[in-house]
């Protein structure tokens, strides 16, 4: 049928055929990401960051919990790269703690919640009717719940809770309000999909559900779970790094980014190192992740490759 | 915009005087449009040429990618601004090409408008549609009064043949149907009484007796305003009876230009006499096989060195390779005009079937055996489908019933192909899923090989029901998975019924030669092959496990003309040799004669009239069926033009309000005629489905008179 | 189309009263303001606590659903959302703290919605070009910000700036001086305390707006409807602005739903870092102070206007959408 609205893809549609190079979708898609320079620096500097706050803790002799009582409250020094607290905690130690604890938390309720998400929606999109209504339900219950307070009432209580260490307390709440969002997607397109032919015609030819789910469903929505990964761990640093600098999320002992940059807002004229540099890391993480996204989205989706002008000099004479 | 192209082709056959451009009212010459894709530049359309005289009709016909879509926009200058266009576009003389966006507005919509294919997204959806006519005539007529403009608006909408147009001036285009909408866009398109009007498919998105009201009305509208129309389609039949002259496109280029006559009965160029055999015909009972165009149109991002019909071309010689052929005059016929250097052997009694090697008609092993011996493969009893409709979110109402299918029974037997046709909306979808979903808890009984639903409670009966019957769906591109290979399609039946590894590579070798693909792309994925290819996967996953039965939802209209034959061709071949059954639903009832021993017409959920597809094409005795061949537009522009047709007013009606008696009788063309006495039968009795010999059908008043007003006949 | 409000409104009161006894049972399980009167001096006995938290209806000994039943039929029998540890009525303080927030929230909800929507259209009538990189930059700039350091940075410029002027223009916390002379003296002091928080709410508020109107116009700039204008005579930039511009403000009318309550949440971190003693400031304070009726009245706030935001969100899509207007 000559159903053409845009005169380029009616023009791809033809050449379908001609395309003898046999590439795979996964190649395709890994040759795109690697074709955007700002991804490819995003994911450079994220493996630095992570490597760094594996083993950082090699580049300087002191580590968070020792004082170095002849340094206390000094700029960077060549004893201490980055400084030290003004309790004589070396920052280049704490920044290497912190970041591995914010990384830790972010991969963690960015790959869970993923997982909590697929599930739950791809069980709503397959089971429908009742079932589907009652988990939208509770799924529209919980994102009305202001997260902040419960993060809150969960990490400050003095109850049954605070014998967990700060940090899992705050991965267990963020997971519970993080994966509603990419549930509710992954609920319309397993739906959209269900209704693809090629899935009818697997059970038409009597292939059992759970196959159907795991060769048809998974992988396609594959590419919006890979996204989203990447978007939760964003999601996960940057919710670290708010509660815990407002005194809600992670609490000493344990030291995350945003407890360094939350401690040490009382004292940015007197003691600057002690924000600014975990600051600057903060942004490196979001920001690393940030354009990682960006290209991972570029290369998922095969219209944003944007197309040149064709008018040539010669042919802009030609014209005028 | 350049004024100094006199030395090209077309200049030249200018001056040869084979035009007349003093008089077009649209001139456009060597028309190129090049876009840049990712590929490379993509020379879209290459080198067009035409005059269009006042008052007249120029059909352009190509399948998807020739270019003829393009070329529209390009006059009408819409097409995004990264798009290279050079020649020339004259509207009276006055070049278009180069203008500014600002200086095209003043043509744009008073002297040149323009329809467009798909009515669901082309009108805005916040604005009602009195507003977006009465906007248009704003544009142009900037001192016109607020009364005048809606006086005109109203005008308009009763001209394009909506009803209560004062009233439905004010309603918003969700509220209208696709017909509806398409005729909003002819009431605007036509608002500023306008000399040419570009209609690019205009029809392609509608039902067949919606498609026939609105090359109606825009037969009315070109009468009411003289303007010229270029219409632009790839269904032969639909320009056959409008049309005065026709230009065939193909890879961006025309191909072949002359007076419709020299088209349809005369073709010079290979391609135009393919497309012409490769198009089924309604109104006869022949059932040679057609004429298959083998290959796809060549990538226009490479440069084109020969013919670009060549490589698809049986007579293609050496000759053909070097150099493109420039369109030149066919002797003994003046404004002929055809692209290729045999045109001199393709004349008088050339036959497109001998030269493009039409498989004979294949014979079946059933063919000599009487249909009531044979076996049945499936069979319908009493089938119901009723869908509730409710309303309320939080406590349901039930405030009435959809009957989708409503009472449905037939059989098929080994060998024959049964078609189910109607309208979009009559039921024939959801009786095909009715029977794949096979369930012991429907509504009716549903026999496939003789197993019935009603026993199918075990997953073991199931499998042997599946067994027995597959599907090939419509869109050839969403039936494939596209993470998936060929090989993985068609291992998944396979491996699903335990075939070990060997058998399973063994078997899927043999599909591909049975569809007649190259057996080494099974490791491509669906995204490298042509539609035609990908319904050849399709039809071979449904083969894969040796069904008796093959359903067939509309297997051929995504596809363009010249592939589709080949689809055609390949599904007779099939059925022949392996002995299969089909049970088909289709829209294009061309596709149906050929293809069908049987067909069923469905209406609102019921079976209105059946029987053996030659009798009933030839000798239809419902009203309904009457109506719905008569709206297939033939591609005979000699016919077309004289024969009398049926236009149903109004639209399919909503299953919810199915009148009491016969359901037909809303729109019924022969209840319309008869007196008020008989007409109190139709309405309070249901006519049963009787059965006069070979044909069953349910009318009280079968060959009843048609009423006048729905009668249409051209002069 | 009332009784459709009517509905919405019954299922998100559902809802709320699950989220809020949800909330309820985590924060009295969690809570316990026992441990802090350990800390008083003179150290008071367990008993006594005991019996002082059971006048306040803080019974320690009771279980979770005893406490739930008799705080759940004070709200119903007499609207009493029960009292804090140190004995105060969470009613008396609730209105005032709503009304600072209010005040607070309510000049950066409108400026934030106008500049990222005006931003959104500039930005993708320019697309590609500086302008739209610049402002389409920034905001995804803002989007690896947390709220709260945003905020943080604002107050050390406005610092800076009465530093660099020696004069205190802007007030980086608190809400009014007190006992300032009314008349235009208090007015002064008002948009003094005003304009640092509304202007840092207001930039790092916009980019979400930005981007989504940005993106829903482009998707719709080459729709069919806007070839239709376009054919008609218009311009593209006449089609676009009458024809795109309105299709593109359904889904933006939709996402205010979204930003309400979350307007909400960054209200918290406003209210944390400016110190407006607002219902954000008085929840994470009453956490703090172990207060379970305190935590939960302003849990069910944020419940609450969540909802009428969703609420307001079908309302406004139904003003720009005739194809969803009940008939």
């Amino acid at each position: 049928m000559t159903n053409i609205i845009d005169p380029i893809a009616e023009i791809d549609e033809s050449r379908a055929a001609d395309q003898d190079v046999v590439i795979g979708k996964s190649r395709i898609i890994f040759r795109r990401f690697m074709r955007n320079r700002t991804a490819v620096a995003g994911l450079f500097i994220f493996l630095a960051l992570f490597l760094f706050s594996l083993f950082g803790g090699f580049l300087t002799p002191w580590d968070k919990d020792t004082i170095d009582p002849l340094n206390i409250g000094m700029g960077p020094s060549p004893d201490h790269f980055l400084g030290t607290s003004q309790a004589g905690i070396d920052l280049m130690a704490l920044i290497v703690e912190g970041t591995r604890i914010s990384i830790f938390i972010g991969l963690i309720v960015g790959g869970v919640s993923v997982l909590i998400s697929a599930v739950y929606g791809c069980t709503m999109a397959f089971f429908g009717g009742k079932v589907d209504a009652v988990m939208l339900f509770i799924l529209e219950a919980l994102i009305m719940m202001p997260a902040i307070l419960v993060v809150a009432v969960a990490t400050s209580g003095g109850g049954g809770l605070k014998n967990l260490p700060s940090w899992l307390l705050l991965i267990i709440v963020l997971l519970f309000f993080s994966w509603m969002g990419t549930a509710r997607l992954v609920r319309s397109l397993s739906m959209s999909l269900m209704q693809r032919d090629y899935v009818k015609a697997a059970k038409y030819m009597g292939v059992p559900s759970r196959k159907i789910v795991w060769r048809h469903l998974v992988p396609n929505i594959g590419s919006l779970l890979v996204l989203d990964f990447t978007r939760g761990i964003t999601g996960a640093v940057l919710a670290e790094v708010a509660f815990s600098f407002i005194g809600i999320g992670i609490k000493l002992p344990d030291v995350s980014l945003g407890v360094l940059i939350g401690q040490a807002t009382g004292q940015v004229s007197s003691f600057p190192w002690m924000f600014w540099v975990p600051l600057t890391v903060m942004f490196l993480l979001t920001g690393s992740l940030a354009m990682m996204n960006d290209g991972l989205r570029d290369a998922f989706d095969p219209s944003s490759s944007s197309i040149g002008r064709a008018k040539t000099k010669t042919a802009k004479k030609t014209i005028k | 915009m350049s004024t100094n192209i006199s030395h090209t082709p077309a200049e030249r056959l200018r001056d040869a005087g084979l035009y007349a451009p003093g008089d077009a009212v649209l001139s456009v010459r060597d028309l190129n449009v090049r876009f840049n894709s990712e590929n490379g530049v993509v020379h879209a359309v290459r080198g067009v040429d035409f005059d269009l005289m006042p008052g007249k009709t120029l059909g352009i016909v190509g399948e998807s990618g020739s270019g003829k879509s393009v070329t529209s926009m390009a006059i009408m200058g819409l097409l995004p601004e990264t798009a290279d266009i050079s020649g020339s576009v004259r509207y009276k003389g006055k070049e278009l090409l180069g203008l500014s966006d600002k200086a095209m507005c003043k043509h744009r919509g008073s002297d040149i408008a323009m329809v467009f294919q798909d009515p669901l997204s082309s009108l805005t959806p916040v604005y009602t549609v009195g507003n977006q006519i009465i906007e248009a005539l704003t544009v142009h007529n900037p001192t016109m009064s607020k009364q005048a403009k809606e006086a005109r608006a109203v005008e308009l909408l009763r001209m394009v043949g909506i009803p209560s147009p004062k009233d439905r001036l004010k309603a918003f285009p969700h509220e209208f149907s696709g017909g509806m909408r398409q005729r909003v866009m002819i009431a605007i398109a036509i608002a500023n009484d306008p000399r040419v009007l570009i209609a690019d498919e205009p029809t392609t998105a509608l039902d067949v007796t919606i498609q026939a009201q609105v090359l109606e009305v825009l037969h009315t509208a070109q009468e009411e305003t003289g303007a010229a129309v270029v219409m632009i389609t790839h269904d032969l039949g639909v320009v056959a009876g409008m049309a005065d002259d026709i230009m065939v496109m193909y890879a961006g280029k025309p191909v072949e230009t002359g007076t419709v006559e020299d088209i349809y009965y005369n073709p010079r160029m290979p391609y135009s006499m393919g497309l012409l055999g490769a198009v089924p015909r309604v109104d006869t009972a022949n059932k040679q096989s057609l004429v298959p165009i083998e290959g796809t149109p060549p990538n226009l991002a490479l440069p084109v060195t020969g013919c670009s019909f060549a490589p698809r071309c049986p007579l293609a010689s050496d000759a053909c390779l070097h150099g493109e052929p420039e369109p030149v005059s066919v002797p003994g016929s003046e404004g002929h005009r055809a692209a290729c250097i045999k045109t001199d052997e393709l004349s008088g009694e050339a036959n497109a079937h001998a030269i493009f090697q039409a498989p004979a008609k294949p014979v079946s092993k059933f063919d000599g055996v009487a249909r009531l011996e044979r076996e049945k493969v499936l069979e319908l009893k009493d089938v119901k489908k009723h869908f509730p409709l409710l309303k309320g979110a939080l406590i349901k109402r039930r405030i009435g019933t959809v009957k989708a299918v409503d009472g449905l029974s037939f059989d098929i037997r080994e060998g024959e192909c049964l078609s189910i046709v109607g309208e979009s909306g009559c039921g024939k979808t959801t009786t095909l899923l009715e029977i794949m979903e096979f369930h012991p808890d429907q509504v009716g009984e549903v026999v496939i090989g003789g197993v019935s639903n009603k026993v199918a409670t075990d997953s073991k009966t199931k499998m042997a029901m599946r067994k027995e019957m597959q599907m090939v769906f419509q869109d050839p591109t969403g039936a494939l998975d596209p993470r998936f290979t060929v090989y993985e399609v068609l291992a998944e039946p396979l491996e699903n019924l335990g075939m070990p590894r060997a058998a399973v590579r063994k078997r899927i070798m043999e599909l591909m030669r049975l569809v007649g693909l190259q057996a080494d792309h099974v490791n491509r994925f669906p995204n490298q092959f042509s539609g035609g290819q990908r319904q050849r996967i399709g039809i071979a996953r449904a083969l894969a496990v040796n069904p008796k039965l093959v359903v067939l939802d509309e297997p051929v209209s995504a596809l363009d003309v010249s592939v589709q034959a080949g689809v055609i061709n390949l599904l007779d071949q099939l059925r022949a040799e392996l002995g299969l059954s089909y049970l088909m639903v289709a829209h294009d009832l061309s596709v149906v004669r050929h293809i069908s021993d049987r067909v069923a017409v469905m209406y609102l959920g019921k079976i209105v009239e059946t029987g053996d597809v030659d009798e009933v094409f030839d000798n239809p005795r419902h009203p309904y069926t009457r109506a719905l061949l008569s709206a297939i537009p033939v591609p005979d522009p000699n016919l077309e033009r004289t024969r009398e047709r049926i236009i149903l007013q109004g639209d399919l009606p909503s299953p919810l309000d199915a009148p009491k008696g016969c359901n037909f009788a809303t729109r019924c063309p022969v209840f319309a005629a008869l007196p008020a006495a008989k007409q109190e039968k139709c309405l309070t009795l249901e006519p049963p489905l009787a059965s006069e010999g070979q044909q069953e059908f349910a009318c009280f008043f079968p060959d009843g008179e048609i009423d006048a007003d729905m009668l249409v006949v051209h002069a | 189309m009332l009784k459709y409000l009517t509905k919405r409104s019954g299922i998100y009161l559902i809802m709320i009263f699950l989220t809020t006894s949800a909330g309820y049972f985590l924060a009295v399980s969690t809570l316990k303001p026992a441990v802090l009167e350990q800390e008083k001096i003179p150290r008071p006995t367990p008993e006594q606590v005991a019996a002082s938290f059971r006048g306040l209806g803080l019974d320690p000994d009771a279980t979770p659903w005893e406490r739930y039943i008799g705080w759940l039929g004070g709200i119903i029998t007499r609207w009493d959302w029960g009292r804090s540890p140190n004995g105060a009525f969470v009613n008396a303080e609730f209105a005032d703290r709503v009304l600072v927030s209010t005040r607070l929230f309510i000049a950066s909800i409108i400026l934030t919605l106008i500049i990222g929507v005006a931003l959104g259209v500039y930005s993708a009538a320019r697309q590609y070009k500086y302008q739209d990189r610049v402002i389409t930059s920034y905001s995804y700039l803002v989007h690896i910000l947390p709220a709260p350091i945003a905020y943080f940075l604002v107050q050390l410029g406005a610092i800076s700036v009465n530093e660099t002027v020696g004069q205190r223009i802007f007030f980086v916390t608190g809400i009014s001086t007190p006992g300032i002379e009314p008349g235009w003296p208090a007015f002064v002091d008002l948009v003094a305390h005003y304009a640092v928080p509304t202007f840092a709410m207001t930039i790092f508020g916009w980019a979400g707006y930005q981007i989504a109107q940005r993106q829903y116009l482009l998707d719709n700039v080459n729709a069919d409807f806007v070839r239709t204008a376009r054919a008609k005579g218009l311009t593209r930039n006449q089609a676009i602005r009458r024809h795109a511009l309105r299709v593109s403000f359904i889904p933006v009318a939709q996402s205010i739903a979204f930003t309400i309550p979350a307007i909400f949440t960054g209200g918290f971190f406003a209210e944390a870092i400016f110190a407006w003693p607002g219902i954000g400031l008085w929840s994470i304070q009453s956490i703090g102070l172990q207060d379970v009726n305190v935590a939960t009245a302003t849990l069910a706030y944020g419940s609450v206007i969540f909802a009428i935001g969703a609420i307001l969100a079908d309302f406004a899509t139904t003003l720009v959408d005739p194809r969803v207007r009940v008939q």
